[in-house]
């Protein structure tokens, strides 16, 4: 009798355990909770991550909102892995060059068909690089090119050519004694680094077919050889660049024109608020990153977006917190907060983005290029980098490097 | 009792039942994946992981045709067996220390065991900022006592950021080997070191023949542990180096990271997942028959 009251426990509870998932044991989900993954930029703060948080729950107390707080580096890893885990947040931040990896794996949803047409009406036209084959799939969060921030304690001279700045960043070297330019040699995120210099040639990283399509890889054209090549001779000019580059991300390497020793660097919108961060006392000058001579200037723009999720399971609860987060409150204080121009038409018209900075974004914007949007550019980032790392270190001369990444990439696309 | 009737008494019958929540939890987060990973292996795969036509073994040949790959074997080899070694010479020296009687002995036990009870990663975090070119501890101590006056780039130079990643995989893993072998020590009788003394022998002699054989066995699991987790040490290489510059650092774990989470090339990444499976799994089984072989014996 015993022994057949402990087989009939037994069964009940491994007949328990194996339904349990089933039944959605043991979730007690009374309202729907909105997942946000965050990104965080420089300059942005937890304060502001969660007083949004709480604001947005007092407006909508029947939705519980959690803003997971990811560092930009492992954003991408992050966002992914939910995604193939079948858990994917209802609301992220993304890179918009991530955007067609992530439609093609049918993960996303378009934004368009959650907020309403004000909130739409009121997002500057150029910033919707998420608009893919008509249909707005992100809003931009933060879009912004890049420039060029000038200690105005160690130079005076605003370069109009990438010759003219190796030459203003060696004699503010040799004058001062502090690094001229600030060159990382190691990637954050993207190859960023390497592209200001390879844009500034004129540089594509893909042939454009008769059909529109990208072709192979032109990464070691003359452009992007005569970038690499640039890149290197800056680097191996004694006391040019910090020392240590090799082993810097942006993230190591920025803090030394912080701490105002070196005279340029080449930067995003959040150098005010990372330059007031660091109690920067120095005067500093915004400047557009130059072309190389006889080539226009030609920055990088970086956009982000913010996407709702396929399969999260609450799209309207997240619309909720788009149309929150858009308000001027809460997103002209995030745009502050982290450098970027506003993107919205309301925010624009504030006076708190009427200042030397956003001038020169502003103007910055003009010819400034975006990142190419494919599938599978993670890796082809890579081996890119991988490339100006290997002429770094002298293992091959830059149209080595730069050959043997071309084919790797034509390769990985079947060319 | 016949076979037939071993498998069909109550008591045995009971036994199964028990064991089957055990069985079944292992089955399906076990060996399930393992299957997964290798039909992965021989199947093209969408971006997410998903399995999509028979590739047979395509992904293998490409594979093991790619220099890159064997290279990376090579350095998972060198930095397995070179951490290793270095942890298990190190941890023994620190384990002999530690077991001889002196005053602080409990306190210098506690010191030691700080690196093994930290997080990874916070030690590996702190140890990029030990190493940081810029303003790092290391260089500026090397360079204000006059020793290298030009250091190397610790984390951006090929040799320097790999010695820098072994440094601190052995930094962490060094406290585990020397409480696992002192713990082996305080079990062998004072009583054969005292006879052994009467006998004239010399602490050489005493270690190699008393010591040694004494905790035969718990060398062998304790290597067996630290070569499966130092070949496995994800950790440590990604924080530090992430694998570069240019993938010179990279060992099999973090290769098969950025193949499968960074570049979505999950067929490719399923390859690399199998050969570590294969050679960890060789190696517990190696190491399976030397340990059970002692024990006969």
């Amino acid at each position: 009798m015993k022994k057949k009251v402990i087989l009939a426990f037994t069964f009940v509870a491994v007949l328990g355990l194996v339904a349990m998932p089933l039944f959605g044991g043991g979730r007690r989900e009374a309202r729907p909770q909105v997942t946000v993954f965050w990104a965080l930029y420089d300059g942005l703060t937890e304060d502001y991550r969660r007083e949004l948080e709480s604001a947005f729950m007092a407006a909508h107390p029947d939705i519980d909102l959690d803003i997971v707080a990811i560092p930009w580096d492992n954003m991408y890893d992050q966002i992914l892995t939910s995604v193939a885990a079948g858990d994917p947040p209802d609301v992220s931040v993304i890179g918009t060059r991530w955007l067609l990896e992530l439609k093609e794996m049918g993960a996303v949803l378009p934004v368009e068909d959650y907020v309403s047409q004000a909130l739409l009406d009121n997002i500057a036209e150029g910033t919707k690089e998420a608009e893919l084959e008509g249909v707005l799939w992100g809003l931009p969060v933060a879009a912004g090119a890049r420039l060029m921030a000038i200690n105005k304690d160690l130079t005076d001279v605003v370069p109009t050519t990438m010759e003219e700045l190796r030459d203003a960043a060696r004699d503010a070297a040799d004058r001062t004694g502090a690094y001229g330019l600030i060159l990382p040699g190691q990637k954050h995120t993207e190859l960023t680094d390497f592209v200001y210099y390879f844009y500034a040639a004129g540089g594509e990283f893909f042939e454009v077919q008769a059909d529109g399509s990208l072709g192979r890889s032109t990464v070691n054209s003359e452009a992007g050889v005569k970038a690499l090549q640039f890149m290197l001779d800056l680097a191996e000019e004694p006391g040019l660049v910090p020392d240590g580059y090799l082993s810097q991300t942006r993230m190591d390497a920025h803090p030394v024109f912080y701490a105002g020793n070196a005279a340029y660097v080449m930067i995003g919108a959040w150098a005010e608020s990372s330059l007031a961060d660091a109690g920067a006392t120095f005067e500093v000058e915004y400047a557009q990153i130059p072309g190389f001579a006889g080539h226009p200037s030609q920055p990088l723009v970086v956009t982000d977006s913010l996407v709702m999720f396929d399969g999260a399971g609450n799209p309207e609860a997240a619309a909720k917190f788009i149309e929150f987060f858009y308000q001027d409150e809460w997103k002209a204080r995030f745009d502050e907060l982290i450098g970027f121009p506003p993107v919205t038409l309301s925010a624009a018209a504030l006076p708190q983005f009427d200042t030397p900075l956003y001038e020169a974004l502003g103007e910055a914007a003009i010819n400034a290029k975006a990142w190419p949007l494919m599938e599978g550019w993670a890796e082809y980032d890579d081996r890119i980098w991988d490339a100006v790392s290997e002429a770094f270190l002298g293992r091959k001369t830059p149209q080595q490097a730069l050959d043997d990444a071309a084919a790797a990439i034509d390769r990985a696309r079947g060319f | 009792m016949s076979f037939k009737q071993r498998l069909l008494h109550p008591e045995a019958r009971l036994a199964y039942l028990m064991m089957l929540p055990a069985s079944l939890f292992i089955l399906l987060f076990m060996f399930y994946p393992v299957l997964h990973v290798v039909m992965m292996s021989i199947h093209d795969t969408t971006r997410l992981g998903h399995l999509r036509d028979f590739a047979g073994l395509r992904y293998y040949n490409e594979t093991f045709s790619d220099p890159v790959f064997w290279r990376t074997i090579g350095r998972t080899v060198v930095w397995t067996v070179v951490a290793v070694l270095v942890k298990t010479i190190v941890g023994m020296i620190i384990a002999l220390l530690l077991n001889q009687p002196y005053r602080g002995r409990r306190f210098s036990r506690m010191l030691f065991i700080i690196p093994w009870a930290s997080s990874v990663p916070i030690s590996a975090i702190i140890w990029r900022w030990v190493l940081n070119h810029e303003f790092g501890l290391m260089n500026h101590t090397l360079k204000s006592l006059g020793i290298w006056a030009r250091p190397p780039v610790w984390l951006g130079e090929p040799l320097p950021a790999f010695i820098s990643n072994l440094w601190v995989d052995t930094w962490i893993g060094i406290p585990f080997m020397a409480l696992v072998f002192l713990a082996g020590m305080q079990g062998i009788s004072a009583d054969l070191y005292e006879s052994a003394e009467i006998d004239g022998a010399g602490a050489l002699t005493k270690f190699s023949r008393i010591t040694l054989p004494g905790i035969r066995h718990i060398i062998i699991i304790a290597t067996l542990l630290s070569a499966l987790w130092t070949f496995n040490d994800f950790n440590v290489v990604w924080i530090m180096t992430k694998g570069g510059p240019a993938g010179l650092t990279d060992i099999l774990i973090t290769a098969l990271y950025k193949s499968a989470f960074e570049w979505l090339r999950f067929s490719r990444a399923a390859v690399l997942a199998v050969v570590t499976f294969v050679v960890l799994m060789a190696l517990a089984l190696s190491y399976a028959r030397l340990y059970f072989k002692g024990e006969n014996d």
